[in-house]
């Protein structure tokens, strides 16, 4: 988890209004807690509990995913820029783990 | 020799005869699969209609107006990318509240589930299922007037879909 999240977004200065995607995968095991070590005991479920994605402290999206998420999460999504700030994203996992990822958004003038 | 001794005993025979072959891939095939996991696909959708239900909260969903892109066949099981988004245009007075994704036959069939608000601006989100075995994948999602939309696609996971 020592990896910074890799991110790509549409745009970092976007017209108001405008439709920003973005797409951010982070590594991650996402142990789905069904699996078994050679002496038959399960591992220990260790899975993202949670995403969230913020534009400046308004919530854009938050995610909750479950088992059938596939390893290394990729998240995808996309939210109208209208106001200049940060976008901030976090991510936890069930063993406490928690991940940052910021990216600055500035509107172009019109 | 009791019967319940027997599994670990076969355990470390196979794991000897794995070291033996250099441990790289120390079993193949279904023996290993069953091994490897104790995860068990859904019989039937019955426990994805629980969920469902429980979302709709007795709305009718409609099956227009929320688009889903899964490909027909999944090479990969393990990583098998979906995109689910509301085709309309959302506004500052109308967005999508929430979207759970269900992947019908998967042992919890609630992939997951997205919150937006009214800042957001759109619903479009993409991401990576794994999934055990052939199936239909399933979304829900509330918009803020009530409405709800739902879209289904089905896909075919290649060999033996993913352990889990």
């Amino acid at each position: 988890m020592s990896r910074p999240p890799r991110l790509w977004i549409s745009s970092a200065t976007p017209a108001k209004g405008e439709i920003i995607r973005v797409r951010v995968q982070i590594q991650h095991v996402m142990e789905s807690g069904f699996r078994l070590d050679w002496n038959g005991a399960p591992l220990e479920r260790n899975l993202l509990t949670r995403f969230e994605a913020r534009l400046n402290e308004t919530l854009l999206m938050e995610w909750e995913p479950g088992a059938s998420i596939s390893q290394n999460p990729y998240v995808e999504f996309a939210f109208a820029a209208r106001e200049s700030g940060t976008l901030r994203m976090l991510w936890l996992d069930d063993r406490g783990m928690r991940l940052e990822a910021e990216r600055e958004i500035i509107l172009s003038p019109a | 020799m009791t019967s319940s001794f027997e599994p670990d005993r076969r355990r470390v025979l196979l794991g000897a005869a794995g070291a033996a072959l250099g441990a790289a891939l120390p079993l193949s095939g279904a023996r290993a699969q069953e091994l490897a996991t104790t995860a068990e696909a859904q019989p039937d959708a019955a426990e994805s209609d629980r969920i469902a239900a429980e979302f709709l909260g007795g709305v009718a969903p409609l099956a227009e107006g929320l688009a889903m892109e899964l490909p027909a066949t999944a090479d990969n099981p393990a990583a098998v990318p979906l995109r689910v988004h509301v085709t309309e245009a959302l506004t500052e007075d109308l967005w999508c509240e929430e979207l759970i994704i269900l992947a019908e036959l998967n042992p919890l069939p609630l992939a997951c589930r997205y919150r937006f608000s009214a800042a957001t601006g759109a619903a479009d989100v993409a991401l990576r299922l794994r999934l055990i075995r052939s199936m239909e994948v399933r979304a829900l999602a509330r918009l803020s007037d009530g409405r709800v939309l739902e879209a289904r696609a089905a896909v075919e996971a290649g060999v033996g879909g993913c352990g889990m």
